[in-house]
């Protein structure tokens, strides 16, 4: 009776530490998944929708380079009619982002989300027209007339950087909802004549000081290239 | 990591909405400046009494005022603007002509219109004596453009 409780004893201590060990190998094992993702910043097609003055589309893609590090590209499109109190103009061209992220986020065993900070180079090559303006005048002695020029300033460009903040999770096997804002700061621009660049595709509205900002909801599918350990 | 996020996302946020170029503080289209001077002596100002200023069908701007320099807007729809000016019940007309630019400020003030070329087209020399144009150009409302001496 004793012998039999040894026995049964050590056979299960035994059993609790092949397991133990198993599961230990399954944890060096996890194998992280290297791949391109792409995807649509789902808030631009929206935008588009709802507001008849507003149409953009925008692509984004990124390839994981180390465990990491993420290269990332967006490429855009935009035709935006922008009123404001004395002036109303359209900007349309389109642009391309390229830079990295740099994944701070600590997964568990099995999960593949990110909260990242990247950075990014931007170039943009457009078109502006001043579609008409009044002059600004103070007082209502002399009320000026609002004139149409449609003046076209054509093959504009415009460089910048973005400091990007981030996050993506993993909804379904593969698919990634996402959300980053970013800061942007204009390195160079080529101005129109007697007017100003106050929006540039993909770098959005121009403020004062050469910044801007950005917001990105996107969505987009993993396709796997190779499984790597970690 | 999250509470920062959310933290740096509202004060970027609200830094960014407030941004001063939401409201036009730039000088915008400027005014023509009359300064009247002594017609005997010719290097002191000399105040005048004005019945009434107006621009051809229009109201008045002034009225029963007794100055030394007036602000008075030009038309920026055409190029000339006629102006009659009353002192003591004696009319006198300035018929300006000038060419209208128009320049870019800021996206909240959008242009402004200045003046170039200005010229006394007719006058006619009831109460005032002489006419001096001291700036032909009319970016700003800072000095004199005309002198009037009566």
């Amino acid at each position: 009776m004793t012998q039999q409780h040894i026995l049964l004893f050590f056979i299960s201590v035994l059993f609790t530490f092949t397991t133990n060990s198993q599961e230990l190998q399954d944890t060096i094992k996890v194998k992280e998944v290297y791949g391109i993702r792409i995807g649509i910043d789902i808030s631009k097609p929206i935008n588009s929708f709802f507001n008849n003055e507003t149409k953009g589309l925008e692509v984004v893609g990124d390839f994981r380079i180390t465990r990491n590090y993420y290269a990332a590209v967006e490429l855009g499109f935009l035709d935006k009619t922008t009123n404001e109190d004395y002036i109303n103009f359209t900007t349309k061209g389109s642009y391309i982002k390229a830079g990295f992220n740099y994944n701070a986020y600590k997964n568990w065993k099995g999960m593949n989300n990110e909260i990242y900070v990247g950075l990014r180079y931007g170039f943009s090559i457009f078109n502006q027209t001043l579609n008409s303006y009044t002059p600004n005048v103070n007082g209502t002695y002399f009320i000026p007339e609002t004139l149409q020029p449609a003046t076209e300033f054509k093959d504009l460009t415009a460089q910048w950087i973005e400091f990007v903040f981030g996050m993506k999770v993993e909804t379904f096997n593969n698919l990634y909802l996402g959300v980053s804002v970013s800061l942007n700061k204009m390195v160079n621009t080529k101005e129109p004549e007697n007017f100003k660049n106050l929006h540039v595709p993909g770098f959005n509205r121009v403020f004062l000081n050469n910044t801007g900002v950005g917001f990105n909801y996107t969505l987009s599918y993993l396709i796997p290239i190779l499984k790597k350990n970690k | 990591m999250k509470k920062y996020i959310t933290l740096i996302l509202v004060l970027i946020i609200t830094i960014l909405s407030c941004e001063k170029d939401d409201i036009c503080i730039d000088t915008t289209t400027p005014s023509l400046i009359i300064r009247f001077y002594d017609n005997d002596n010719q290097t002191e100002t000399k105040q005048v009494l004005l019945d009434s200023v107006w621009a051809n069908s229009k109201e008045n701007i002034y009225k029963n005022q007794t100055l030394d320099s007036i602000i008075i807007p030009l038309d920026l729809t055409q190029n000339n603007t006629l102006y009659k000016l009353t002192s003591n019940s004696i009319e006198d007309e300035i018929n300006f002509t000038y060419d209208r630019k128009d320049i870019f400020v800021s996206r909240s003030c959008g242009y402004k219109t200045i003046f170039e070329n200005l010229q006394i087209d007719s006058n006619t020399s009831n109460w005032i004596k002489n006419i001096n144009i001291n700036n032909s150009t009319i970016e700003n409302d800072t000095a004199a453009h005309i002198t009037i001496f009566h």
